[in-house]
């Protein structure tokens, strides 16, 4: 039975690939809106001769990793004041309240009027996807921290920024790791809407300018180029989670 | 006589709740000398926890005077050490390094501290512990990690609220024997609540009776036993006269209450 499982698991994607490829050329359907996987493949080596891939991966992954730092950092940090202060927590948390549920790709029009197409545009969607994210999962886990563990800590002399770095921070961290992991495909999602606003270089815009030139094979190169590196992202942030929170 | 440590002068503690105001501790006065071991003993929810947290500067503001040494408990002090019921161990730290905490926030060095938290894990027989994380150990042994970390910082008075509540009566007792004889070792003044009347017995010099609604001390009873004690003193007649005078009380006590509630 398990066997079975391990086995059709495995032919899954291969099994996947083959209808595909066999379907698309059947005539079936129409060839250049469907290429088969053969076609894509060839786009995809295309696509990494001719250098263009290492740009548009260079350009892709600075946004999202850029992105997710400066945001994640930003959450962290008032995640960690309005958590804890309840004055900080009046002041902001009203307004991040209002903010957050506004998906951050309705904000490209703005974006756009803010920034233009420049960089640092980009930059914001991503860091207000990933901030509001991880600012909330770290408020959250500053209050969940266990009282005990500050009246325990209190009580050793423990003084107020000790307090805070040590026992509040890590107290929170495994609700801070879950709001980090989420970050990371909000980070994608706000990276796809910054490149279709328009761009010069990187993963989505190239799927766009194939669109334009119906290249439709390069398009699905590009999906799969996005797919895998948004696995990759998420897995590397698995093996480092199990790590941060050392303790369990 | 040794001079008085702690000083519990007319506390009174109220509590604003949905339901109205309680009032949790009702004019307490007490106080403890120099290296005695005073048991708080009293149904639960009668103010044995409001109490020793006002004492460990937990609990502000009060009516009344409370201090230890001499100075007003206003916020904790590290010659005050607490062990809860709970052991709120820090779980992303090692049993040495738990017990490290409060010497590191005091100032000492790395080694020092280190030194100082090898010597009460060897005193709490530990030893083999010394790296496993909390969640690896059992309540019993997790309780004495805890004992440990509060003697760390080398405390004039130690208080403990129900430390040994949470454990199976088997290793209660074991614990109970445990602190008997480390509280021969150590230099410490403790105040220590139960709910329990053979532990108030067994353990300490003087046992403070409390009633509930408002928390009162019905009666401070002085324990002449024998030192050193254990377990096996719970036999011993002076013990079973003293606690059968300890359960006359609170039964009159408790049927005042039942019928001053049936009344009113
Ligand atoms: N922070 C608080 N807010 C409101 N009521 C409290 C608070 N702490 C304790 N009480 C009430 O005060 C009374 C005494 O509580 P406590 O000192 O915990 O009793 P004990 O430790 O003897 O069980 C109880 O009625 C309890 O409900
Ligand atoms: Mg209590």
């Amino acid at each position: 039975m398990k066997r079975i499982n391990i086995l059709v698991g495995a032919l899954s994607i291969p099994l996947f690939v083959v209808a595909w490829e066999v379907i698309a050329r059947s005539g079936i359907v129409n060839a250049v809106l469907f290429p088969p996987p053969s076609v894509v493949a060839v786009a995809l080596v295309e696509w990494v001769r001719s250098g263009q891939f290492f740009l548009d991966l260079g350009a892709s992954l600075y946004r999202v990793v850029t992105g997710f730092v400066v945001g994640a950092a930003l959450g962290i940090a008032l995640g960690v004041l309005t958590g804890q202060f309840a004055l900080v927590s009046s002041l902001l948390s009203p307004l991040f309240h209002i903010l957050r549920p506004i998906p951050p790709i309705a904000f490209v029009p703005i974006v756009i009027l803010w920034f233009g197409l420049s960089e640092t545009g980009k930059l914001f969607l991503v860091v207000w996807g990933v901030f509001f994210t991880v600012w909330l999962s770290t408020h959250i886990g500053v209050q969940k921290v266990d009282r005990g563990l500050i009246r325990a800590a209190l009580m050793l002399g423990t003084p107020r920024r000790q307090m805070l770095q040590e026992i509040v921070l890590l107290g929170a961290l495994p609700y801070i790791v879950v709001g980090l992991r989420t970050a990371i495909s909000i980070s994608f999602y706000t990276l796809v809407a910054a490149e279709l606003a328009g761009a010069f270089a990187g993963i989505v815009y190239r799927i766009e300018i194939a669109q334009q030139n119906l290249q439709t094979g390069q398009v699905m190169g590009g999906l799969a180029a996005l797919g895998l590196m948004s696995f990759i992202a998420d897995r590397l942030f698995a093996a480092v989670a199990e790590r941060t929170v050392w303790w369990r | 006589m040794a001079r008085t440590i702690i000083s519990v002068a007319d506390l009174s503690i109220v509590f604003d709740t949905p339901q109205g105001q309680v009032i949790a501790v009702d004019r307490v006065t007490f106080s403890v000398a120099h290296g005695e071991f005073v048991c708080i003993v009293g149904p639960s929810g009668c103010g044995k926890s409001t109490v020793l947290n006002t004492i460990a500067g937990l609990e502000t503001p009060y009516s009344g005077a409370v201090t230890v040494d001499g100075r007003p408990m206003q916020r904790p002090r590290p010659d005050v050490g607490m062990v809860f019921q709970q052991p709120h161990l820090f779980p992303w730290k090692s049993v040495r390094k738990n017990i490290a905490h409060g010497p590191r926030m005091l100032g000492k060095s790395r080694s020092e501290a280190r030194a100082i938290a090898d010597g009460l894990i060897e005193m709490i027989g530990l030893n083999r512990f010394a790296d496993a994380y909390p969640h690896t150990l059992s309540g019993g042994m997790q309780q004495r990690v805890a004992i440990a970390r509060a003697l760390a910082n080398q405390p004039r008075v130690l208080l403990m609220d129900e430390p040994f509540g949470a454990l199976d009566a088997q290793t209660r007792s074991v614990m109970q024997d445990s602190l008997l004889e480390l509280r021969e070792r150590i230099d410490a003044t403790v105040v220590f609540v139960t709910h329990d009347i053979d532990e108030a017995i067994l353990l300490a010099d003087r046992v403070l009776i409390m009633s509930a609604g408002p928390g009162r001390i019905l009666r401070d009873l002085g324990v002449d036993l024998p030192r050193p004690r254990s377990n096996a003193i719970m036999l011993d007649p002076a013990y079973l006269a003293l606690k059968k005078d300890c359960l006359d009380l609170i039964r009159s006590e408790g049927r005042r209450a039942f019928d001053q509630s049936s009344a009113g």
